[in-house]
């Protein structure tokens, strides 16, 4: 990946609406333009934080999937 | 008897059904698309309190019915109601009120204005005779909450993606949320199976950089589902009708049809499973 990972958060386990809530937080505490990696679970989480992180206008720049969850990389706004 | 004392039938075209308690009626109301105000819900209890057993029973067609009322309230009760505008629903051989989930009007998920079409198509075939009780409903989107796909006839919203390459970023999310596999990569080119997609926005609208775009969006229409004691799910007769009055002129027809050539206590998926789903299509398509 040509992007250096600032934080890493594993929400693997956590349900919405508080896997997002904990991404947002997790976000908060990195520069703009910075990437967070965050766990999610298949299901539910992978597709309702992507969506909330897009109305917030961050955006995902990589997704990998990693057996029942994926590797999600977020880019500040 | 005490059945001799009405007249059932006419009682039930209203949706006025006699419990097991032959004295007794439950009120079934119209409640379109599953709405009511708050003004409509407190006469609701004001008239279950009055005339019923200060109960509701709310229904699995988004219908709220009044149980225990006695049949010489049952005037006085349907002429309460009326003051706030409620109307009674419908039971037997005809239109049925019609569900609808809430649609574009709040859902983020929504494509098609749900209630807007359940009040015109309502407007247009409530309480209809059919040859046997004939249920629509309106569902906004493939996530189906409405249950299109359990009706006799079913409209559901969806949306045709296309890929724009120029604004792609290669993340990779569409492939891994796409619910039926029909989006690949292959060669740097992300490729989309149109056998497989079900045409539900899961795409369209999570991609971070709307790569990923609505190609075309509309009605896609199923026919003769039911579910009770021999469950069918619709038929897939049209998809993505893109102009509402060309999706109005197929309900038309399918009802005209169904009016026409089923037979009496016979829904209208059996009428086309003894018919043949092609010589059906032929008619109404």
């Amino acid at each position: 990946m040509d992007f250096e990972v600032k934080k890493k958060i594993d929400l693997h386990g956590v349900s919405c609406p508080m896997n997002f809530v904990k991404t947002k937080a997790a976000l908060e505490g990195i520069n703009s333009g910075e990437i967070l990696e965050v766990i999610l679970d298949e299901g539910d989480a992978i597709l309702n934080v992507p969506r909330s992180v897009k109305e917030e206008e961050h955006k995902i720049v990589k997704v990998i999937p990693c057996d029942t969850t994926y590797r999600v990389f977020i880019k500040k706004k | 008897m005490p059945e001799e004392k009405f007249d059932l039938a006419s009682f039930k075209k209203v949706g006025m059904i006699q419990q097991k308690q032959l004295d007794y009626f439950a009120m079934r109301l119209r409640a379109v698309a599953g709405d009511l105000t708050t003004k409509q819900l407190r006469k609701i209890a004001e008239v279950a309190d009055k005339y019923g057993k200060g109960e509701v029973h709310l229904s699995t067609r988004q219908g709220v019915e009044i149980h225990n009322v006695h049949h010489t309230n049952l005037e006085k009760a349907r002429l309460s109601l009326e003051e706030a505008d409620i109307k009674m629903g419908a039971c037997g051989p005809r239109v049925r009120v019609i569900v609808a989930c809430p649609g574009s009007a709040t859902c983020k998920w929504g494509i098609i204005e749900t209630k807007k079409i359940a009040h015109e198509l309502d407007a247009k075939y409530f309480r209809q005779d059919t040859p046997h009780k004939f249920k629509i409903a309106v569902t906004g989107c493939p996530h189906n909450c409405a249950k299109a796909t359990e009706n006799d006839v079913g409209v559901m919203g969806g949306i045709l993606p296309k890929w724009e390459k120029e604004k792609c970023i290669d993340c990779g999310l569409c492939v891994n949320v796409c619910p039926t596999q029909a989006i690949s990569k292959k060669d740097n080119e992300y490729i989309l199976d149109i056998k497989k997609c079900i045409y539900c926005s899961i795409c369209t609208s999570l991609c971070p950089v709307s790569s990923w775009v609505i190609a075309k969006k509309g009605y896609t229409v199923f026919i003769g589902g039911t579910m009770g004691k021999i469950p069918r799910l619709g038929t897939r007769v049209r998809d993505l009708v893109e102009d509402k009055e060309e999706l109005y002129e197929l309900i038309d027809k399918t009802l005209k049809y169904y009016q026409k050539n089923g037979r009496k206590k016979e829904r209208f998926g059996r009428t086309i499973d003894r018919i043949g789903v092609e010589k059906v299509k032929k008619e109404i398509l």
